[in-house]
Formats: C-alpha cells, sequence, structure tokens
C-alpha cells in the first residue's frame, strides 16, 4: 500500500522541473485564416513541407518590428521562403482579413503592410479582442501579385504575430510572379511595374515635376512633393500610398 | 553557493535511496502486475485537455444545431462524439491515479501565461447572437481556436508525457484533430 503513493509522488519530484521548461514557451495566440494566410495553407495542407508551423500556426510570435512573414529570427523561416508556391486568393481592392485567435492578449494595434508601405493600423488602445476580429483594408491601388505582412502588436509584451497573406489583388490572375516583399531586404517591388490593370502613362521629363500617382519613373529621376525634393531609386510606376516620403525603397529625399 | 549545493544533497541522496528501495521492492513483488508510471506531464495533459474539452463542447453543441453550412454541423458531431469518448477515457485514468479532474489552480501554470482556457462567457454570447453567414463564421473561429490550444496540449504530452497509453492517445489526438482542423480552414477560406 505504501509503495503505491510513494512512487508517484517520487515520479512527481523528478519531472516536475522539466514538465515546466517544456509547457512555458507554449504560447498559443492568433493568425490569419480568410484569406489563408501562409501559416494557415501550411495547416490546411494546401502547401506542404512546412514543417512544425502545420501544429501551431498560431504561434507565430516574435519581437515588433519585423517585415519578415516568420518575424524574424530562426523558426518558422519557411514562411519567409517566397519560392514556395503559396496560393493567392483573388480579391478587390478592399480585403477583409479574419483572424483566429487563441488567446485574447490585450491590443496596442494591429497592422498591415505591402512591402513598406503601411495599408491600414488599427488602434485597440490595450483592449483585449473579442470571440473573432477581422479588418477590412483598402490596398491603397497595388494591384497583381502582393504578400501581405500582418502585425498583431500586443500591449503589454514587447512581442507582435506575424501572418503573411498572399493577394492576387484585383482579380486577373495575370501575374502570378512571387513578389519579393515580404523578405528581410528592402528590396523594392519591381513588380509594381508590370501589373497590367496599372495604368502606366509615361512620363518622358518628370525632371523636377510635381510627384504624381500613374506617373512612370526611371532612377535617377526627380520630383517634388510637399515641398521637398526626392531622386528615384528604381524604376516604378507611382501609386496612390507610394508617396515619396512613405517608400524609402523608391525615393531618396534630396 | 557551497550551502545550497551541500543542502540540496541530502534529499537528493534520500530520494536516490527511496527510488533504489521502491525498485527492488517492486522486483521481489513481481514488477509485472504494477501499471505503467506516469508523471505530471501525463496528468497535466489529461487535466487541460479535459477542460480544453468542455469548453469545445459548448461551442460545438451550437454549431452542431445553428450552422448553416452542412460540413461545420459535421465537424461539431464528429468532434462532440470523439470527445465524449477520450473525456472517459482521460476520467477513468487521473480517478485510478487518484488525481483531481481539474488542474491545481494553485499551481500557477496558467497565471500570466498560459490562457489555455480562453474560451470567456462574452465569446460564447457572441456566437448565441451571430446569426446567418456570421454565426458561421464565428463558430469556425472559436473551434478553431479550441482545437490549436488543444493540439499544443497533446504536443506537450507527446513530448514530455512517460505513461504510453495517454502518450498514444496525444498522438492519434493530433492526428484526428489536424484533419479537422484542415476542414475548418477550408470553410474559413471560403468564407
Amino acid at each position: 500500500m505504501r509503495r503505491r503513493f510513494t512512487l508517484p509522488a517520487l515520479t512527481v519530484a523528478a519531472v516536475t522541473g522539466s514538465f515546466f521548461v517544456a509547457v512555458s514557451p507554449a504560447s498559443a495566440h492568433g493568425y490569419i485564416s480568410s484569406p489563408p494566410s501562409r501559416q494557415a495553407n501550411c495547416a490546411s495542407g494546401a502547401v506542404s513541407g512546412c514543417g512544425d508551423i502545420v501544429y501551431e500556426p498560431q504561434s507565430v510570435e516574435m519581437p515588433k518590428g519585423s517585415k519578415q512573414c516568420n518575424g524574424g529570427g530562426s523558426r518558422f523561416t519557411v514562411l519567409n521562403d517566397n519560392s514556395k508556391s503559396w496560393p493567392a486568393a483573388s480579391v478587390g481592392q478592399n480585403v477583409t482579413f479574419s483572424w483566429v485567435l487563441t488567446a485574447r492578449h490585450s491590443t496596442a494595434t494591429w497592422e498591415y503592410f505591402i512591402g513598406d508601405t503601411l495599408l491600414a493600423s488599427f488602434n485597440d488602445g490595450g483592449a483585449q479582442p473579442g470571440a473573432t476580429k477581422s479588418h477590412t483594408v483598402n490596398m491603397k491601388g497595388f494591384s497583381g501579385r502582393q504578400t501581405v505582412l500582418a502585425r498583431w502588436n500586443i500591449s503589454d509584451t514587447v512581442n507582435a504575430f506575424y501572418s503573411c497573406v498572399d493577394l492576387n489583388i484585383g482579380g486577373g490572375g495575370t501575374n502570378p510572379t512571387p513578389t519579393p516583399t515580404a523578405t528581410s531586404s528592402p528590396t523594392p517591388r519591381p513588380t509594381a511595374t508590370t501589373n497590367p490593370p496599372t495604368p502606366t502613362p509615361t512620363a518622358t521629363n518628370p525632371g523636377a515635376t510635381t510627384w504624381a500617382a500613374g506617373t512612370a519613373y526611371k532612377a535617377g529621376d526627380r520630383v517634388t512633393y510637399n515641398g521637398r525634393s526626392y531622386q528615384c531609386r528604381q524604376a516604378h510606376t507611382a501609386l496612390s500610398g507610394w508617396e515619396p516620403p512613405y517608400v524609402a525603397a523608391l525615393w531618396t529625399a534630396l | 553557493m557551497d550551502r545550497s549545493v551541500t543542502g540540496a544533497g541530502g534529499p537528493v541522496r534520500r530520494a536516490a535511496l527511496a527510488l533504489l528501495l521502491i525498485l527492488l521492492l517492486a522486483g521481489c513483488g513481481g514488477g509485472a502486475e504494477e501499471a505503467p508510471a506516469h508523471n505530471e506531464a501525463d496528468a497535466m495533459f489529461l487535466q487541460m485537455s479535459l477542460a480544453q474539452i468542455a469548453e469545445g463542447q459548448q461551442v460545438a453543441a451550437v454549431a452542431e444545431e445553428r450552422a448553416a453550412n452542412p460540413e461545420l454541423r459535421a465537424v461539431a458531431a464528429e468532434l462532440l462524439g470523439q470527445w465524449r469518448t477520450e473525456s472517459d477515457t482521460m476520467r477513468s485514468w487521473l480517478l485510478s491515479w487518484q488525481r483531481p479532474i481539474e488542474a491545481d489552480p494553485s499551481a500557477g501554470v496558467h497565471a500570466g501565461h498560459g490562457d489555455l482556457h480562453s474560451l470567456r462567457d462574452e465569446d460564447l454570447a457572441a456566437l448565441r447572437s451571430a446569426r446567418g453567414a456570421d454565426f458561421d463564421r464565428t463558430a469556425v473561429a472559436l473551434l478553431l481556436g479550441n482545437l490549436h490550444n488543444g493540439v499544443e496540449t497533446m504536443r506537450m504530452e507527446s513530448a514530455d508525457g512517460a505513461y504510453p497509453p495517454a502518450v498514444k492517445l496525444a498522438g492519434e489526438m493530433t492526428a484526428t484533430r489536424q484533419g479537422q482542423i484542415q476542414r475548418l480552414l477550408a470553410l474559413a477560406s471560403a468564407s
């Protein structure tokens, strides 16, 4: 009789230490399920060869401020792999992003980017999200194949949760080339110049003209915007939302 | 530093001796009759899973009844059936180990971090008040959240559990839940 009780007690003492170590990193939180994010496409089986992310698409948690799909660091790097055939959801200019939440952290902001362009930011002021969370975000004229990076910034920790969503904006389906926008490098978006739905009136002599959406700029072109001068760093067709002060990858302030 | 090392040495040595004694006694008594040992991870797996299943059942019961999409009703019904069987097994193991069905709230496992029991009263209220496509979306989101939390608990057991039947159950549950998560994600992306 005594033996029966002693053994579990000892076992408990022996494993308690390792158990708590094992449990504390388990940190459930959230990801975008619609349109499916990269981790949702892994968990749903739409994309294979994803590794451990299939078990916890909600756990892409890293310090705030990264522009990478995995939030930086060495975990879940498969999410940064633009050579993987991520399905792109066909959408219009207004896209509703829905989250699956497994823990309701107090929230600072929800941010949505394409490349360096902030599409939208929603400030929750430290509130806890409800049962569901969704945001409708305008694509600011982006078209064709793009990768939206969403960041859920937690208000009481240094961390954020990252979700990348591959989209085919405008639904044209004519430009399936993956863009490098979600990688770590500050590479600008070369595809924007070739998107068929974008009107591209050619500006033959932009010299020192005022910046205007719809204009095709070459590297070296100079423009003014809000009284400041900028030089084009990379050929592109300007879109609303790509104003020179906001897109350092395309414009250098002079 | 010296003192703490010396201090720890006593109990550790005593525990080692006690363990040796037990192993000897077990050997004399014919150890084959002993149930396989379980550890704290096993107990926590069962306790946390029971709590997570209880939460999931509340969502699935409403979804089974009210979802517009037949696939969502089917997943909910399937979960309810499997959860009944799984939780019966889990309770029977905890009872045989003379462990409580619920985790010790003073253990501090959930304090400040775990939050693995994430369903709140207002979440259920939001589900019950939702209508049409909005109801289905809310149910899918809540079920996915619940299943993901459950899979984390199962994976913890797969990594750290000691009781072979519980480790096996965790592996089977992980595979089953992954299949249901895939079906729910298909519903989420179509909505």
